[in-house]
């Protein structure tokens, strides 16, 4: 109508903008209030409580990401000098090659013309696998001799299993580089990337930085832990009587030291254990023979050299194993 | 708020970092910017002399450049933990732009909120925790309740 022909001609004159692109297009902006606004955000929330938030996206399909800078940075991070290859090649797992197989069949692409020419880690993370066990075993022997090879086995175990692993890798940032096939990647796959991470820097930079490169990530996550947190021992006066007969020490005799509130509900008792009237350690519980239990397991740890008060492990950077060389050259 | 109503944390490292070897905590800073809007003037410039040298000196660290049209110029760090820091550069000066820099590079990406102790110790007791039995010889006797000594 007439009123709707001027307003379409004064469209210059509201706050309507009319930017020119090509000739005879123009994209149209509308700065004003927009009365779609509100029903269009109800219906998102609305959408959004119905189907949950959106599934998490890996990294590497969010804007911003240039793989082979981040491989780089992650080598430069760790001071350590990968082999980007290897590195690279320890990064894809045996389910992504599955996956984009597939995805590649789906689509319909030749795979004579365009083959899939990636190389797995599995190799890689069995390597990695072997030397991460090795290393940690001969690592627990040199700091606790006196531990039994059980005790070795629970540490190595503890520190090599699933939880440790994972949490390492995921605060490291290999959960953004690896190739797999699910997101979020799942733990047993982050194990096996890790591993052979491991095994990519052992074959770049050689045994011993990668036994630095173990010592400095999966060696600290032991502070704070006790010996009986990762070993699990049923009966350790079991286990206290024979290493005392395997030194020649009489046999551990308990005694009650102290009592407290021995007819209310929470009665405190200490034991103490006595080979030849000497005091072997001593050790607080609820009842008799939880006090007693205790004390033969504050008596192990005394033995093994696993207690709180114990020398700090040595972390101390590598330049320092280096130094002795250098004074020696320069003695002569 | 208060501190009860905020949340809080207790001091920590990621992974006990520096207890090995010291890992700088920022993965990837991202740079996103307008080329011609006035409030990211700062970041152009910063752009044309200062991120170059900043790349540089953290070989660790990826750091993207991105122009993008109407938007407002931030800069978005992701840490090793999975944090993400996105802070708003709207009209900063290229010399408060790498302060900005320099303070993001060495945070952990811990998040940003009290702190509830200034210390933290793995190993709290060298002697031994002490709890009423230490140093009390055993001829004294048990520990029992104290009697009033008023009776009312």
């Amino acid at each position: 109508m007439a009123s709707g022909y001027i307003l379409n001609r004064g469209a210059l004159t509201l706050k309507s903008h009319c930017q020119r692109v090509f000739r005879n297009v123009s994209l149209s902006q509308v700065r004003e209030k927009k009365r779609w606004m509100k029903a269009y955000t109800h219906i998102m929330a609305k959408k959004l409580k119905l189907e949950g938030p959106p599934p998490p996206k890996p990294r590497s399909q969010q804007p911003l990401w240039d793989y082979h800078a981040e491989v780089q940075a992650f080598s430069n991070r760790l001071h350590e000098s990968f082999s980007l290859e290897l590195l690279k090649i320890a990064f894809i797992n045996p389910c992504y090659l599955q996956v984009e197989q597939e995805r590649r069949k789906g689509l319909g692409i030749n795979s004579e013309t365009t083959a899939l020419l990636l190389k797995d880690n599995m190799q890689l993370s069995a390597k990695g696998a072997d030397f991460t066990k090795s290393f940690l075993n001969d690592w627990c022997r040199a700091s606790f001799p006196s531990l039994p090879s059980k005790g070795v086995e629970s540490i190595v175990g503890h520190l090599t299993s699933s939880a440790v692993v994972t949490y390492v890798a995921r605060n490291l940032g290999i959960e953004d580089l690896t190739m797999s096939g699910e997101f979020p990647v799942p733990d047993d796959v982050l194990h096996s990337t890790f591993m052979a991470m491991i095994g990519a820097l052992q074959e770049s930079s050689g045994a011993e930085r990668a036994g630095f490169f173990l010592r400095d990530f999966l060696v600290t996550q032991l502070l704070g832990k006790d010996l009986f947190d990762m070993w699990t021992v049923v009966n350790p006066m079991g286990i206290l009587v024979e290493e005392l007969t395997k030194r020649n020490v009489p046999l551990p005799e308990p005694r009650l030291i102290r009592s407290a509130g021995a007819s209310t509900v929470l009665p405190l008792y200490f034991v103490g254990l006595y080979s030849d009237k000497k005091l072997l350690a001593q050790g607080p519980g609820e009842t008799l023979l939880a006090a007693e239990e205790e004390a033969a397991r504050v008596a192990l740890r005394k033995i093994y050299g696993f207690s709180e008060n114990r020398r700090p492990f040595d972390f101390s950077p590598q330049q320092q194993h280096q130094q002795p060389l250098f004074q020696s050259v320069s003695s002569n | 708020m208060t501190s009860r109503g905020t949340p809080s944390r207790f001091l920590r490292s990621v992974l006990q970092n520096g207890l090995g070897r010291y890992v700088c905590q920022l993965k990837r800073i991202s740079i996103i910017f307008s080329k011609t809007h006035p409030s990211s003037l700062g970041v152009r410039e910063y752009i044309e002399e200062g991120v170059v040298d900043y790349a540089k000196k953290n070989p660790g660290t990826v750091v993207y450049v991105s122009p993008q049209t109407s938007t407002v110029p931030k800069i978005v760090a992701e840490y090793l933990n999975g944090n993400v820091r996105e802070e708003i550069v709207i009209r900063k000066t290229p010399q408060q732009i790498s302060e900005l820099f320099t303070k993001l590079t060495s945070q952990s990406g811990l998040d940003i909120i009290r702190i509830r102790k200034p210390n933290h110790t793995d190993s709290p007791s060298i002697q031994g925790q002490w709890h009423p039995f230490t140093n009390r010889p055993p001829s004294i006797g048990p520990i029992k309740p104290q009697k009033q000594l008023n009776q009312s």
